[in-house]
């Protein structure tokens, strides 16, 4: 009988899928915003990578709120999952789970992947400004080099409160540079606080390039909190 | 020329990738699964990046260098889940004709060392 | 086929929520559940990634494949791409809510199917 349902329930939304489908054109023409987000983004901020400079300085205000949202999930997660951390530590943990070394082909894997996957994820948080990448994706690349590091070195333990206070430090200093903004040039996150460049060099584009490493740090911890907390 | 060569590798990678899918779908229990999802996914992204190698001759150095960091992580990976799953003691299908691990493990233990 | 990209990119996407659908619809652990919503999350992102596809249009990055000057002739809209990147990150942090939860939810009744799980309060 449920499966009857749940079959009914999937071609009613196949249909209406469908009928989205076939019923859409394809776009020819860009609409007036993204036609002033695309010339006003390389000549006003001198940022070669549209996407970047919209998701940093125009559309900046989502970009905090997002902030929030992922400092917001780490207490959640941290409150629900960290809660017996000290008693844990000191009673019996279970002896074969947890405890085992990791095996050998982890280990030495680790050793050779590790220092390309931080290398990789610098690159990317470094160059969001010039071609595809960002604050966003180098940090997750990052948060998974963490685990990697994790699951290789299980008693090499990641510093709960090194990696608090850095991704802290890194949302505060995110605030005051918007906050510079409104000092000294146009208004909250503006990025034309420093100097704008040459186009396409590395230190170009004002303060997107700062504000995209500090975004990419703050993710990063947060991330590899949030993938510790699950390794108990 | 050089188009339809790296069309059809792209596509006999894309098969590999569908077999890797079925394996998931149609094994026994879960160390098949995780062997033929592994092997065979591997190879159809290494194919298919080969494939691309082909079409574009200019990309070549770059895929080459994201074809090996495939082959290092992908198997590594799987090998970490799979030790895993029989740390947890997960039941494997009765067709199991003899267990490695655990002949290995039994001889260490009892020669004094862990392996 | 003849089929414009866009549609492509938009049936694979719905394809991915009706699978979604399904998984969360047919199985009764919690974790196969949380799989589906993040496959329904996924489908949802490409959907509105496709959504701003312009005919024969390329990535909105300027380089030396796409100079300033055309560069709003010729490129892709660039805003559907900033909403997902946000979209993504606030996936994977709902999807880490519902594992904690999951974690909890073991860990005081023992059993991962929600079958069991009849009551209000545990």
């Amino acid at each position: 009988m449920s499966r009857v349902f749940n079959l009914l329930v999937l071609v009613a939304f196949g249909f209406v899928f469908a009928g989205l489908i076939g019923a859409y054109d394809e776009r020819q023409i860009l609409s007036a915003l993204a036609i002033r987000y695309l010339t006003e983004v390389p000549e006003g901020l001198g940022a070669p990578n549209v996407v970047t400079g919209i998701l940093i300085s125009f559309r900046g205000f989502d970009t905090l709120g997002e902030v929030a949202v992922l400092f917001m999930v780490a207490a959640s997660v941290g409150t629900l999952l960290g809660g017996k951390e000290k008693n844990a530590a000191v009673s019996a943990a279970p002896a074969n789970v947890g405890r085992r070394p990791p095996s050998e082909l982890v280990r030495n894997g680790a050793e050779v992947v590790l220092p390309l996957i931080f290398l990789f994820g610098a690159y990317v948080i470094m160059n969001g400004h010039l071609s595809a990448g960002g604050g966003f994706q180098g940090g997750a690349v990052v948060a998974s080099g963490v685990m990697l590091y994790m699951l290789a070195y299980p008693r090499g333990g990641i510093n709960h409160d090194v990696l608090s206070i850095t991704e802290s430090l890194a949302g505060v200093v995110y605030v005051t540079i918007g906050i510079l903004g409104i000092v000294f040039a146009g208004g909250f996150l503006d990025s034309a606080i420093l100097p704008r460049g040459e186009f396409g060099t590395f230190i170009s584009a004002g303060a997107i390039p700062i504000i995209s490493a500090l975004l990419g740090i703050k993710v990063g911890a947060e991330l590899s909190v949030i993938i510790d907390r699950f390794r108990s | 020329m050089a188009e339809l060569i790296g069309s059809i590798i792209i596509l006999v990678g894309a098969f590999f990738l569908f077999s890797a899918g079925l394996g998931l779908l149609r094994m026994p229990d879960t160390f098949t699964r995780i062997q033929a999802g592994t092997k065979a996914s591997t190879l159809g992204n290494i194919l298919v990046l080969a494939g691309l190698g082909v079409y574009h001759p200019d990309w070549a150095l770059k895929l080459l260098i994201v074809a090996y960091f495939i082959l290092m992580t992908n198997p590594l990976s799987s090998h970490a889940l799979s030790r895993a799953a029989y740390a947890i003691r997960t039941p494997m299908t009765p067709a199991t004709m003899y267990d490695a691990l655990r002949d290995e493990q039994d001889k260490a233990a009892n020669s004094g060392d862990a392996p | 086929m003849g089929l414009p990209i866009s549609q492509i990119l938009l049936a694979t996407g719905f394809a991915l929520v009706l699978t979604g659908f399904w998984g969360i619809l047919k199985h009764r652990n919690i974790l196969r559940i949380i799989i589906g919503f993040s496959l329904v999350d996924t489908g949802l992102h490409i959907v509105m990634v496709a959504t701003g596809y312009i005919t024969g249009g390329t990535a909105p990055i300027v380089d030396e494949a796409l100079s300033i000057a055309d560069g709003a002739a010729r490129s892709v809209d660039p805003i559907p791409s900033a909403l997902v990147v946000t979209a993504i990150v606030i996936g994977f942090s709902v999807t880490a809510v519902m594992l904690s939860f999951a974690i909890v939810l073991f860990q005081a009744t023992k059993t991962l199917s929600i079958d069991r799980l009849t009551e209000q309060k545990w």
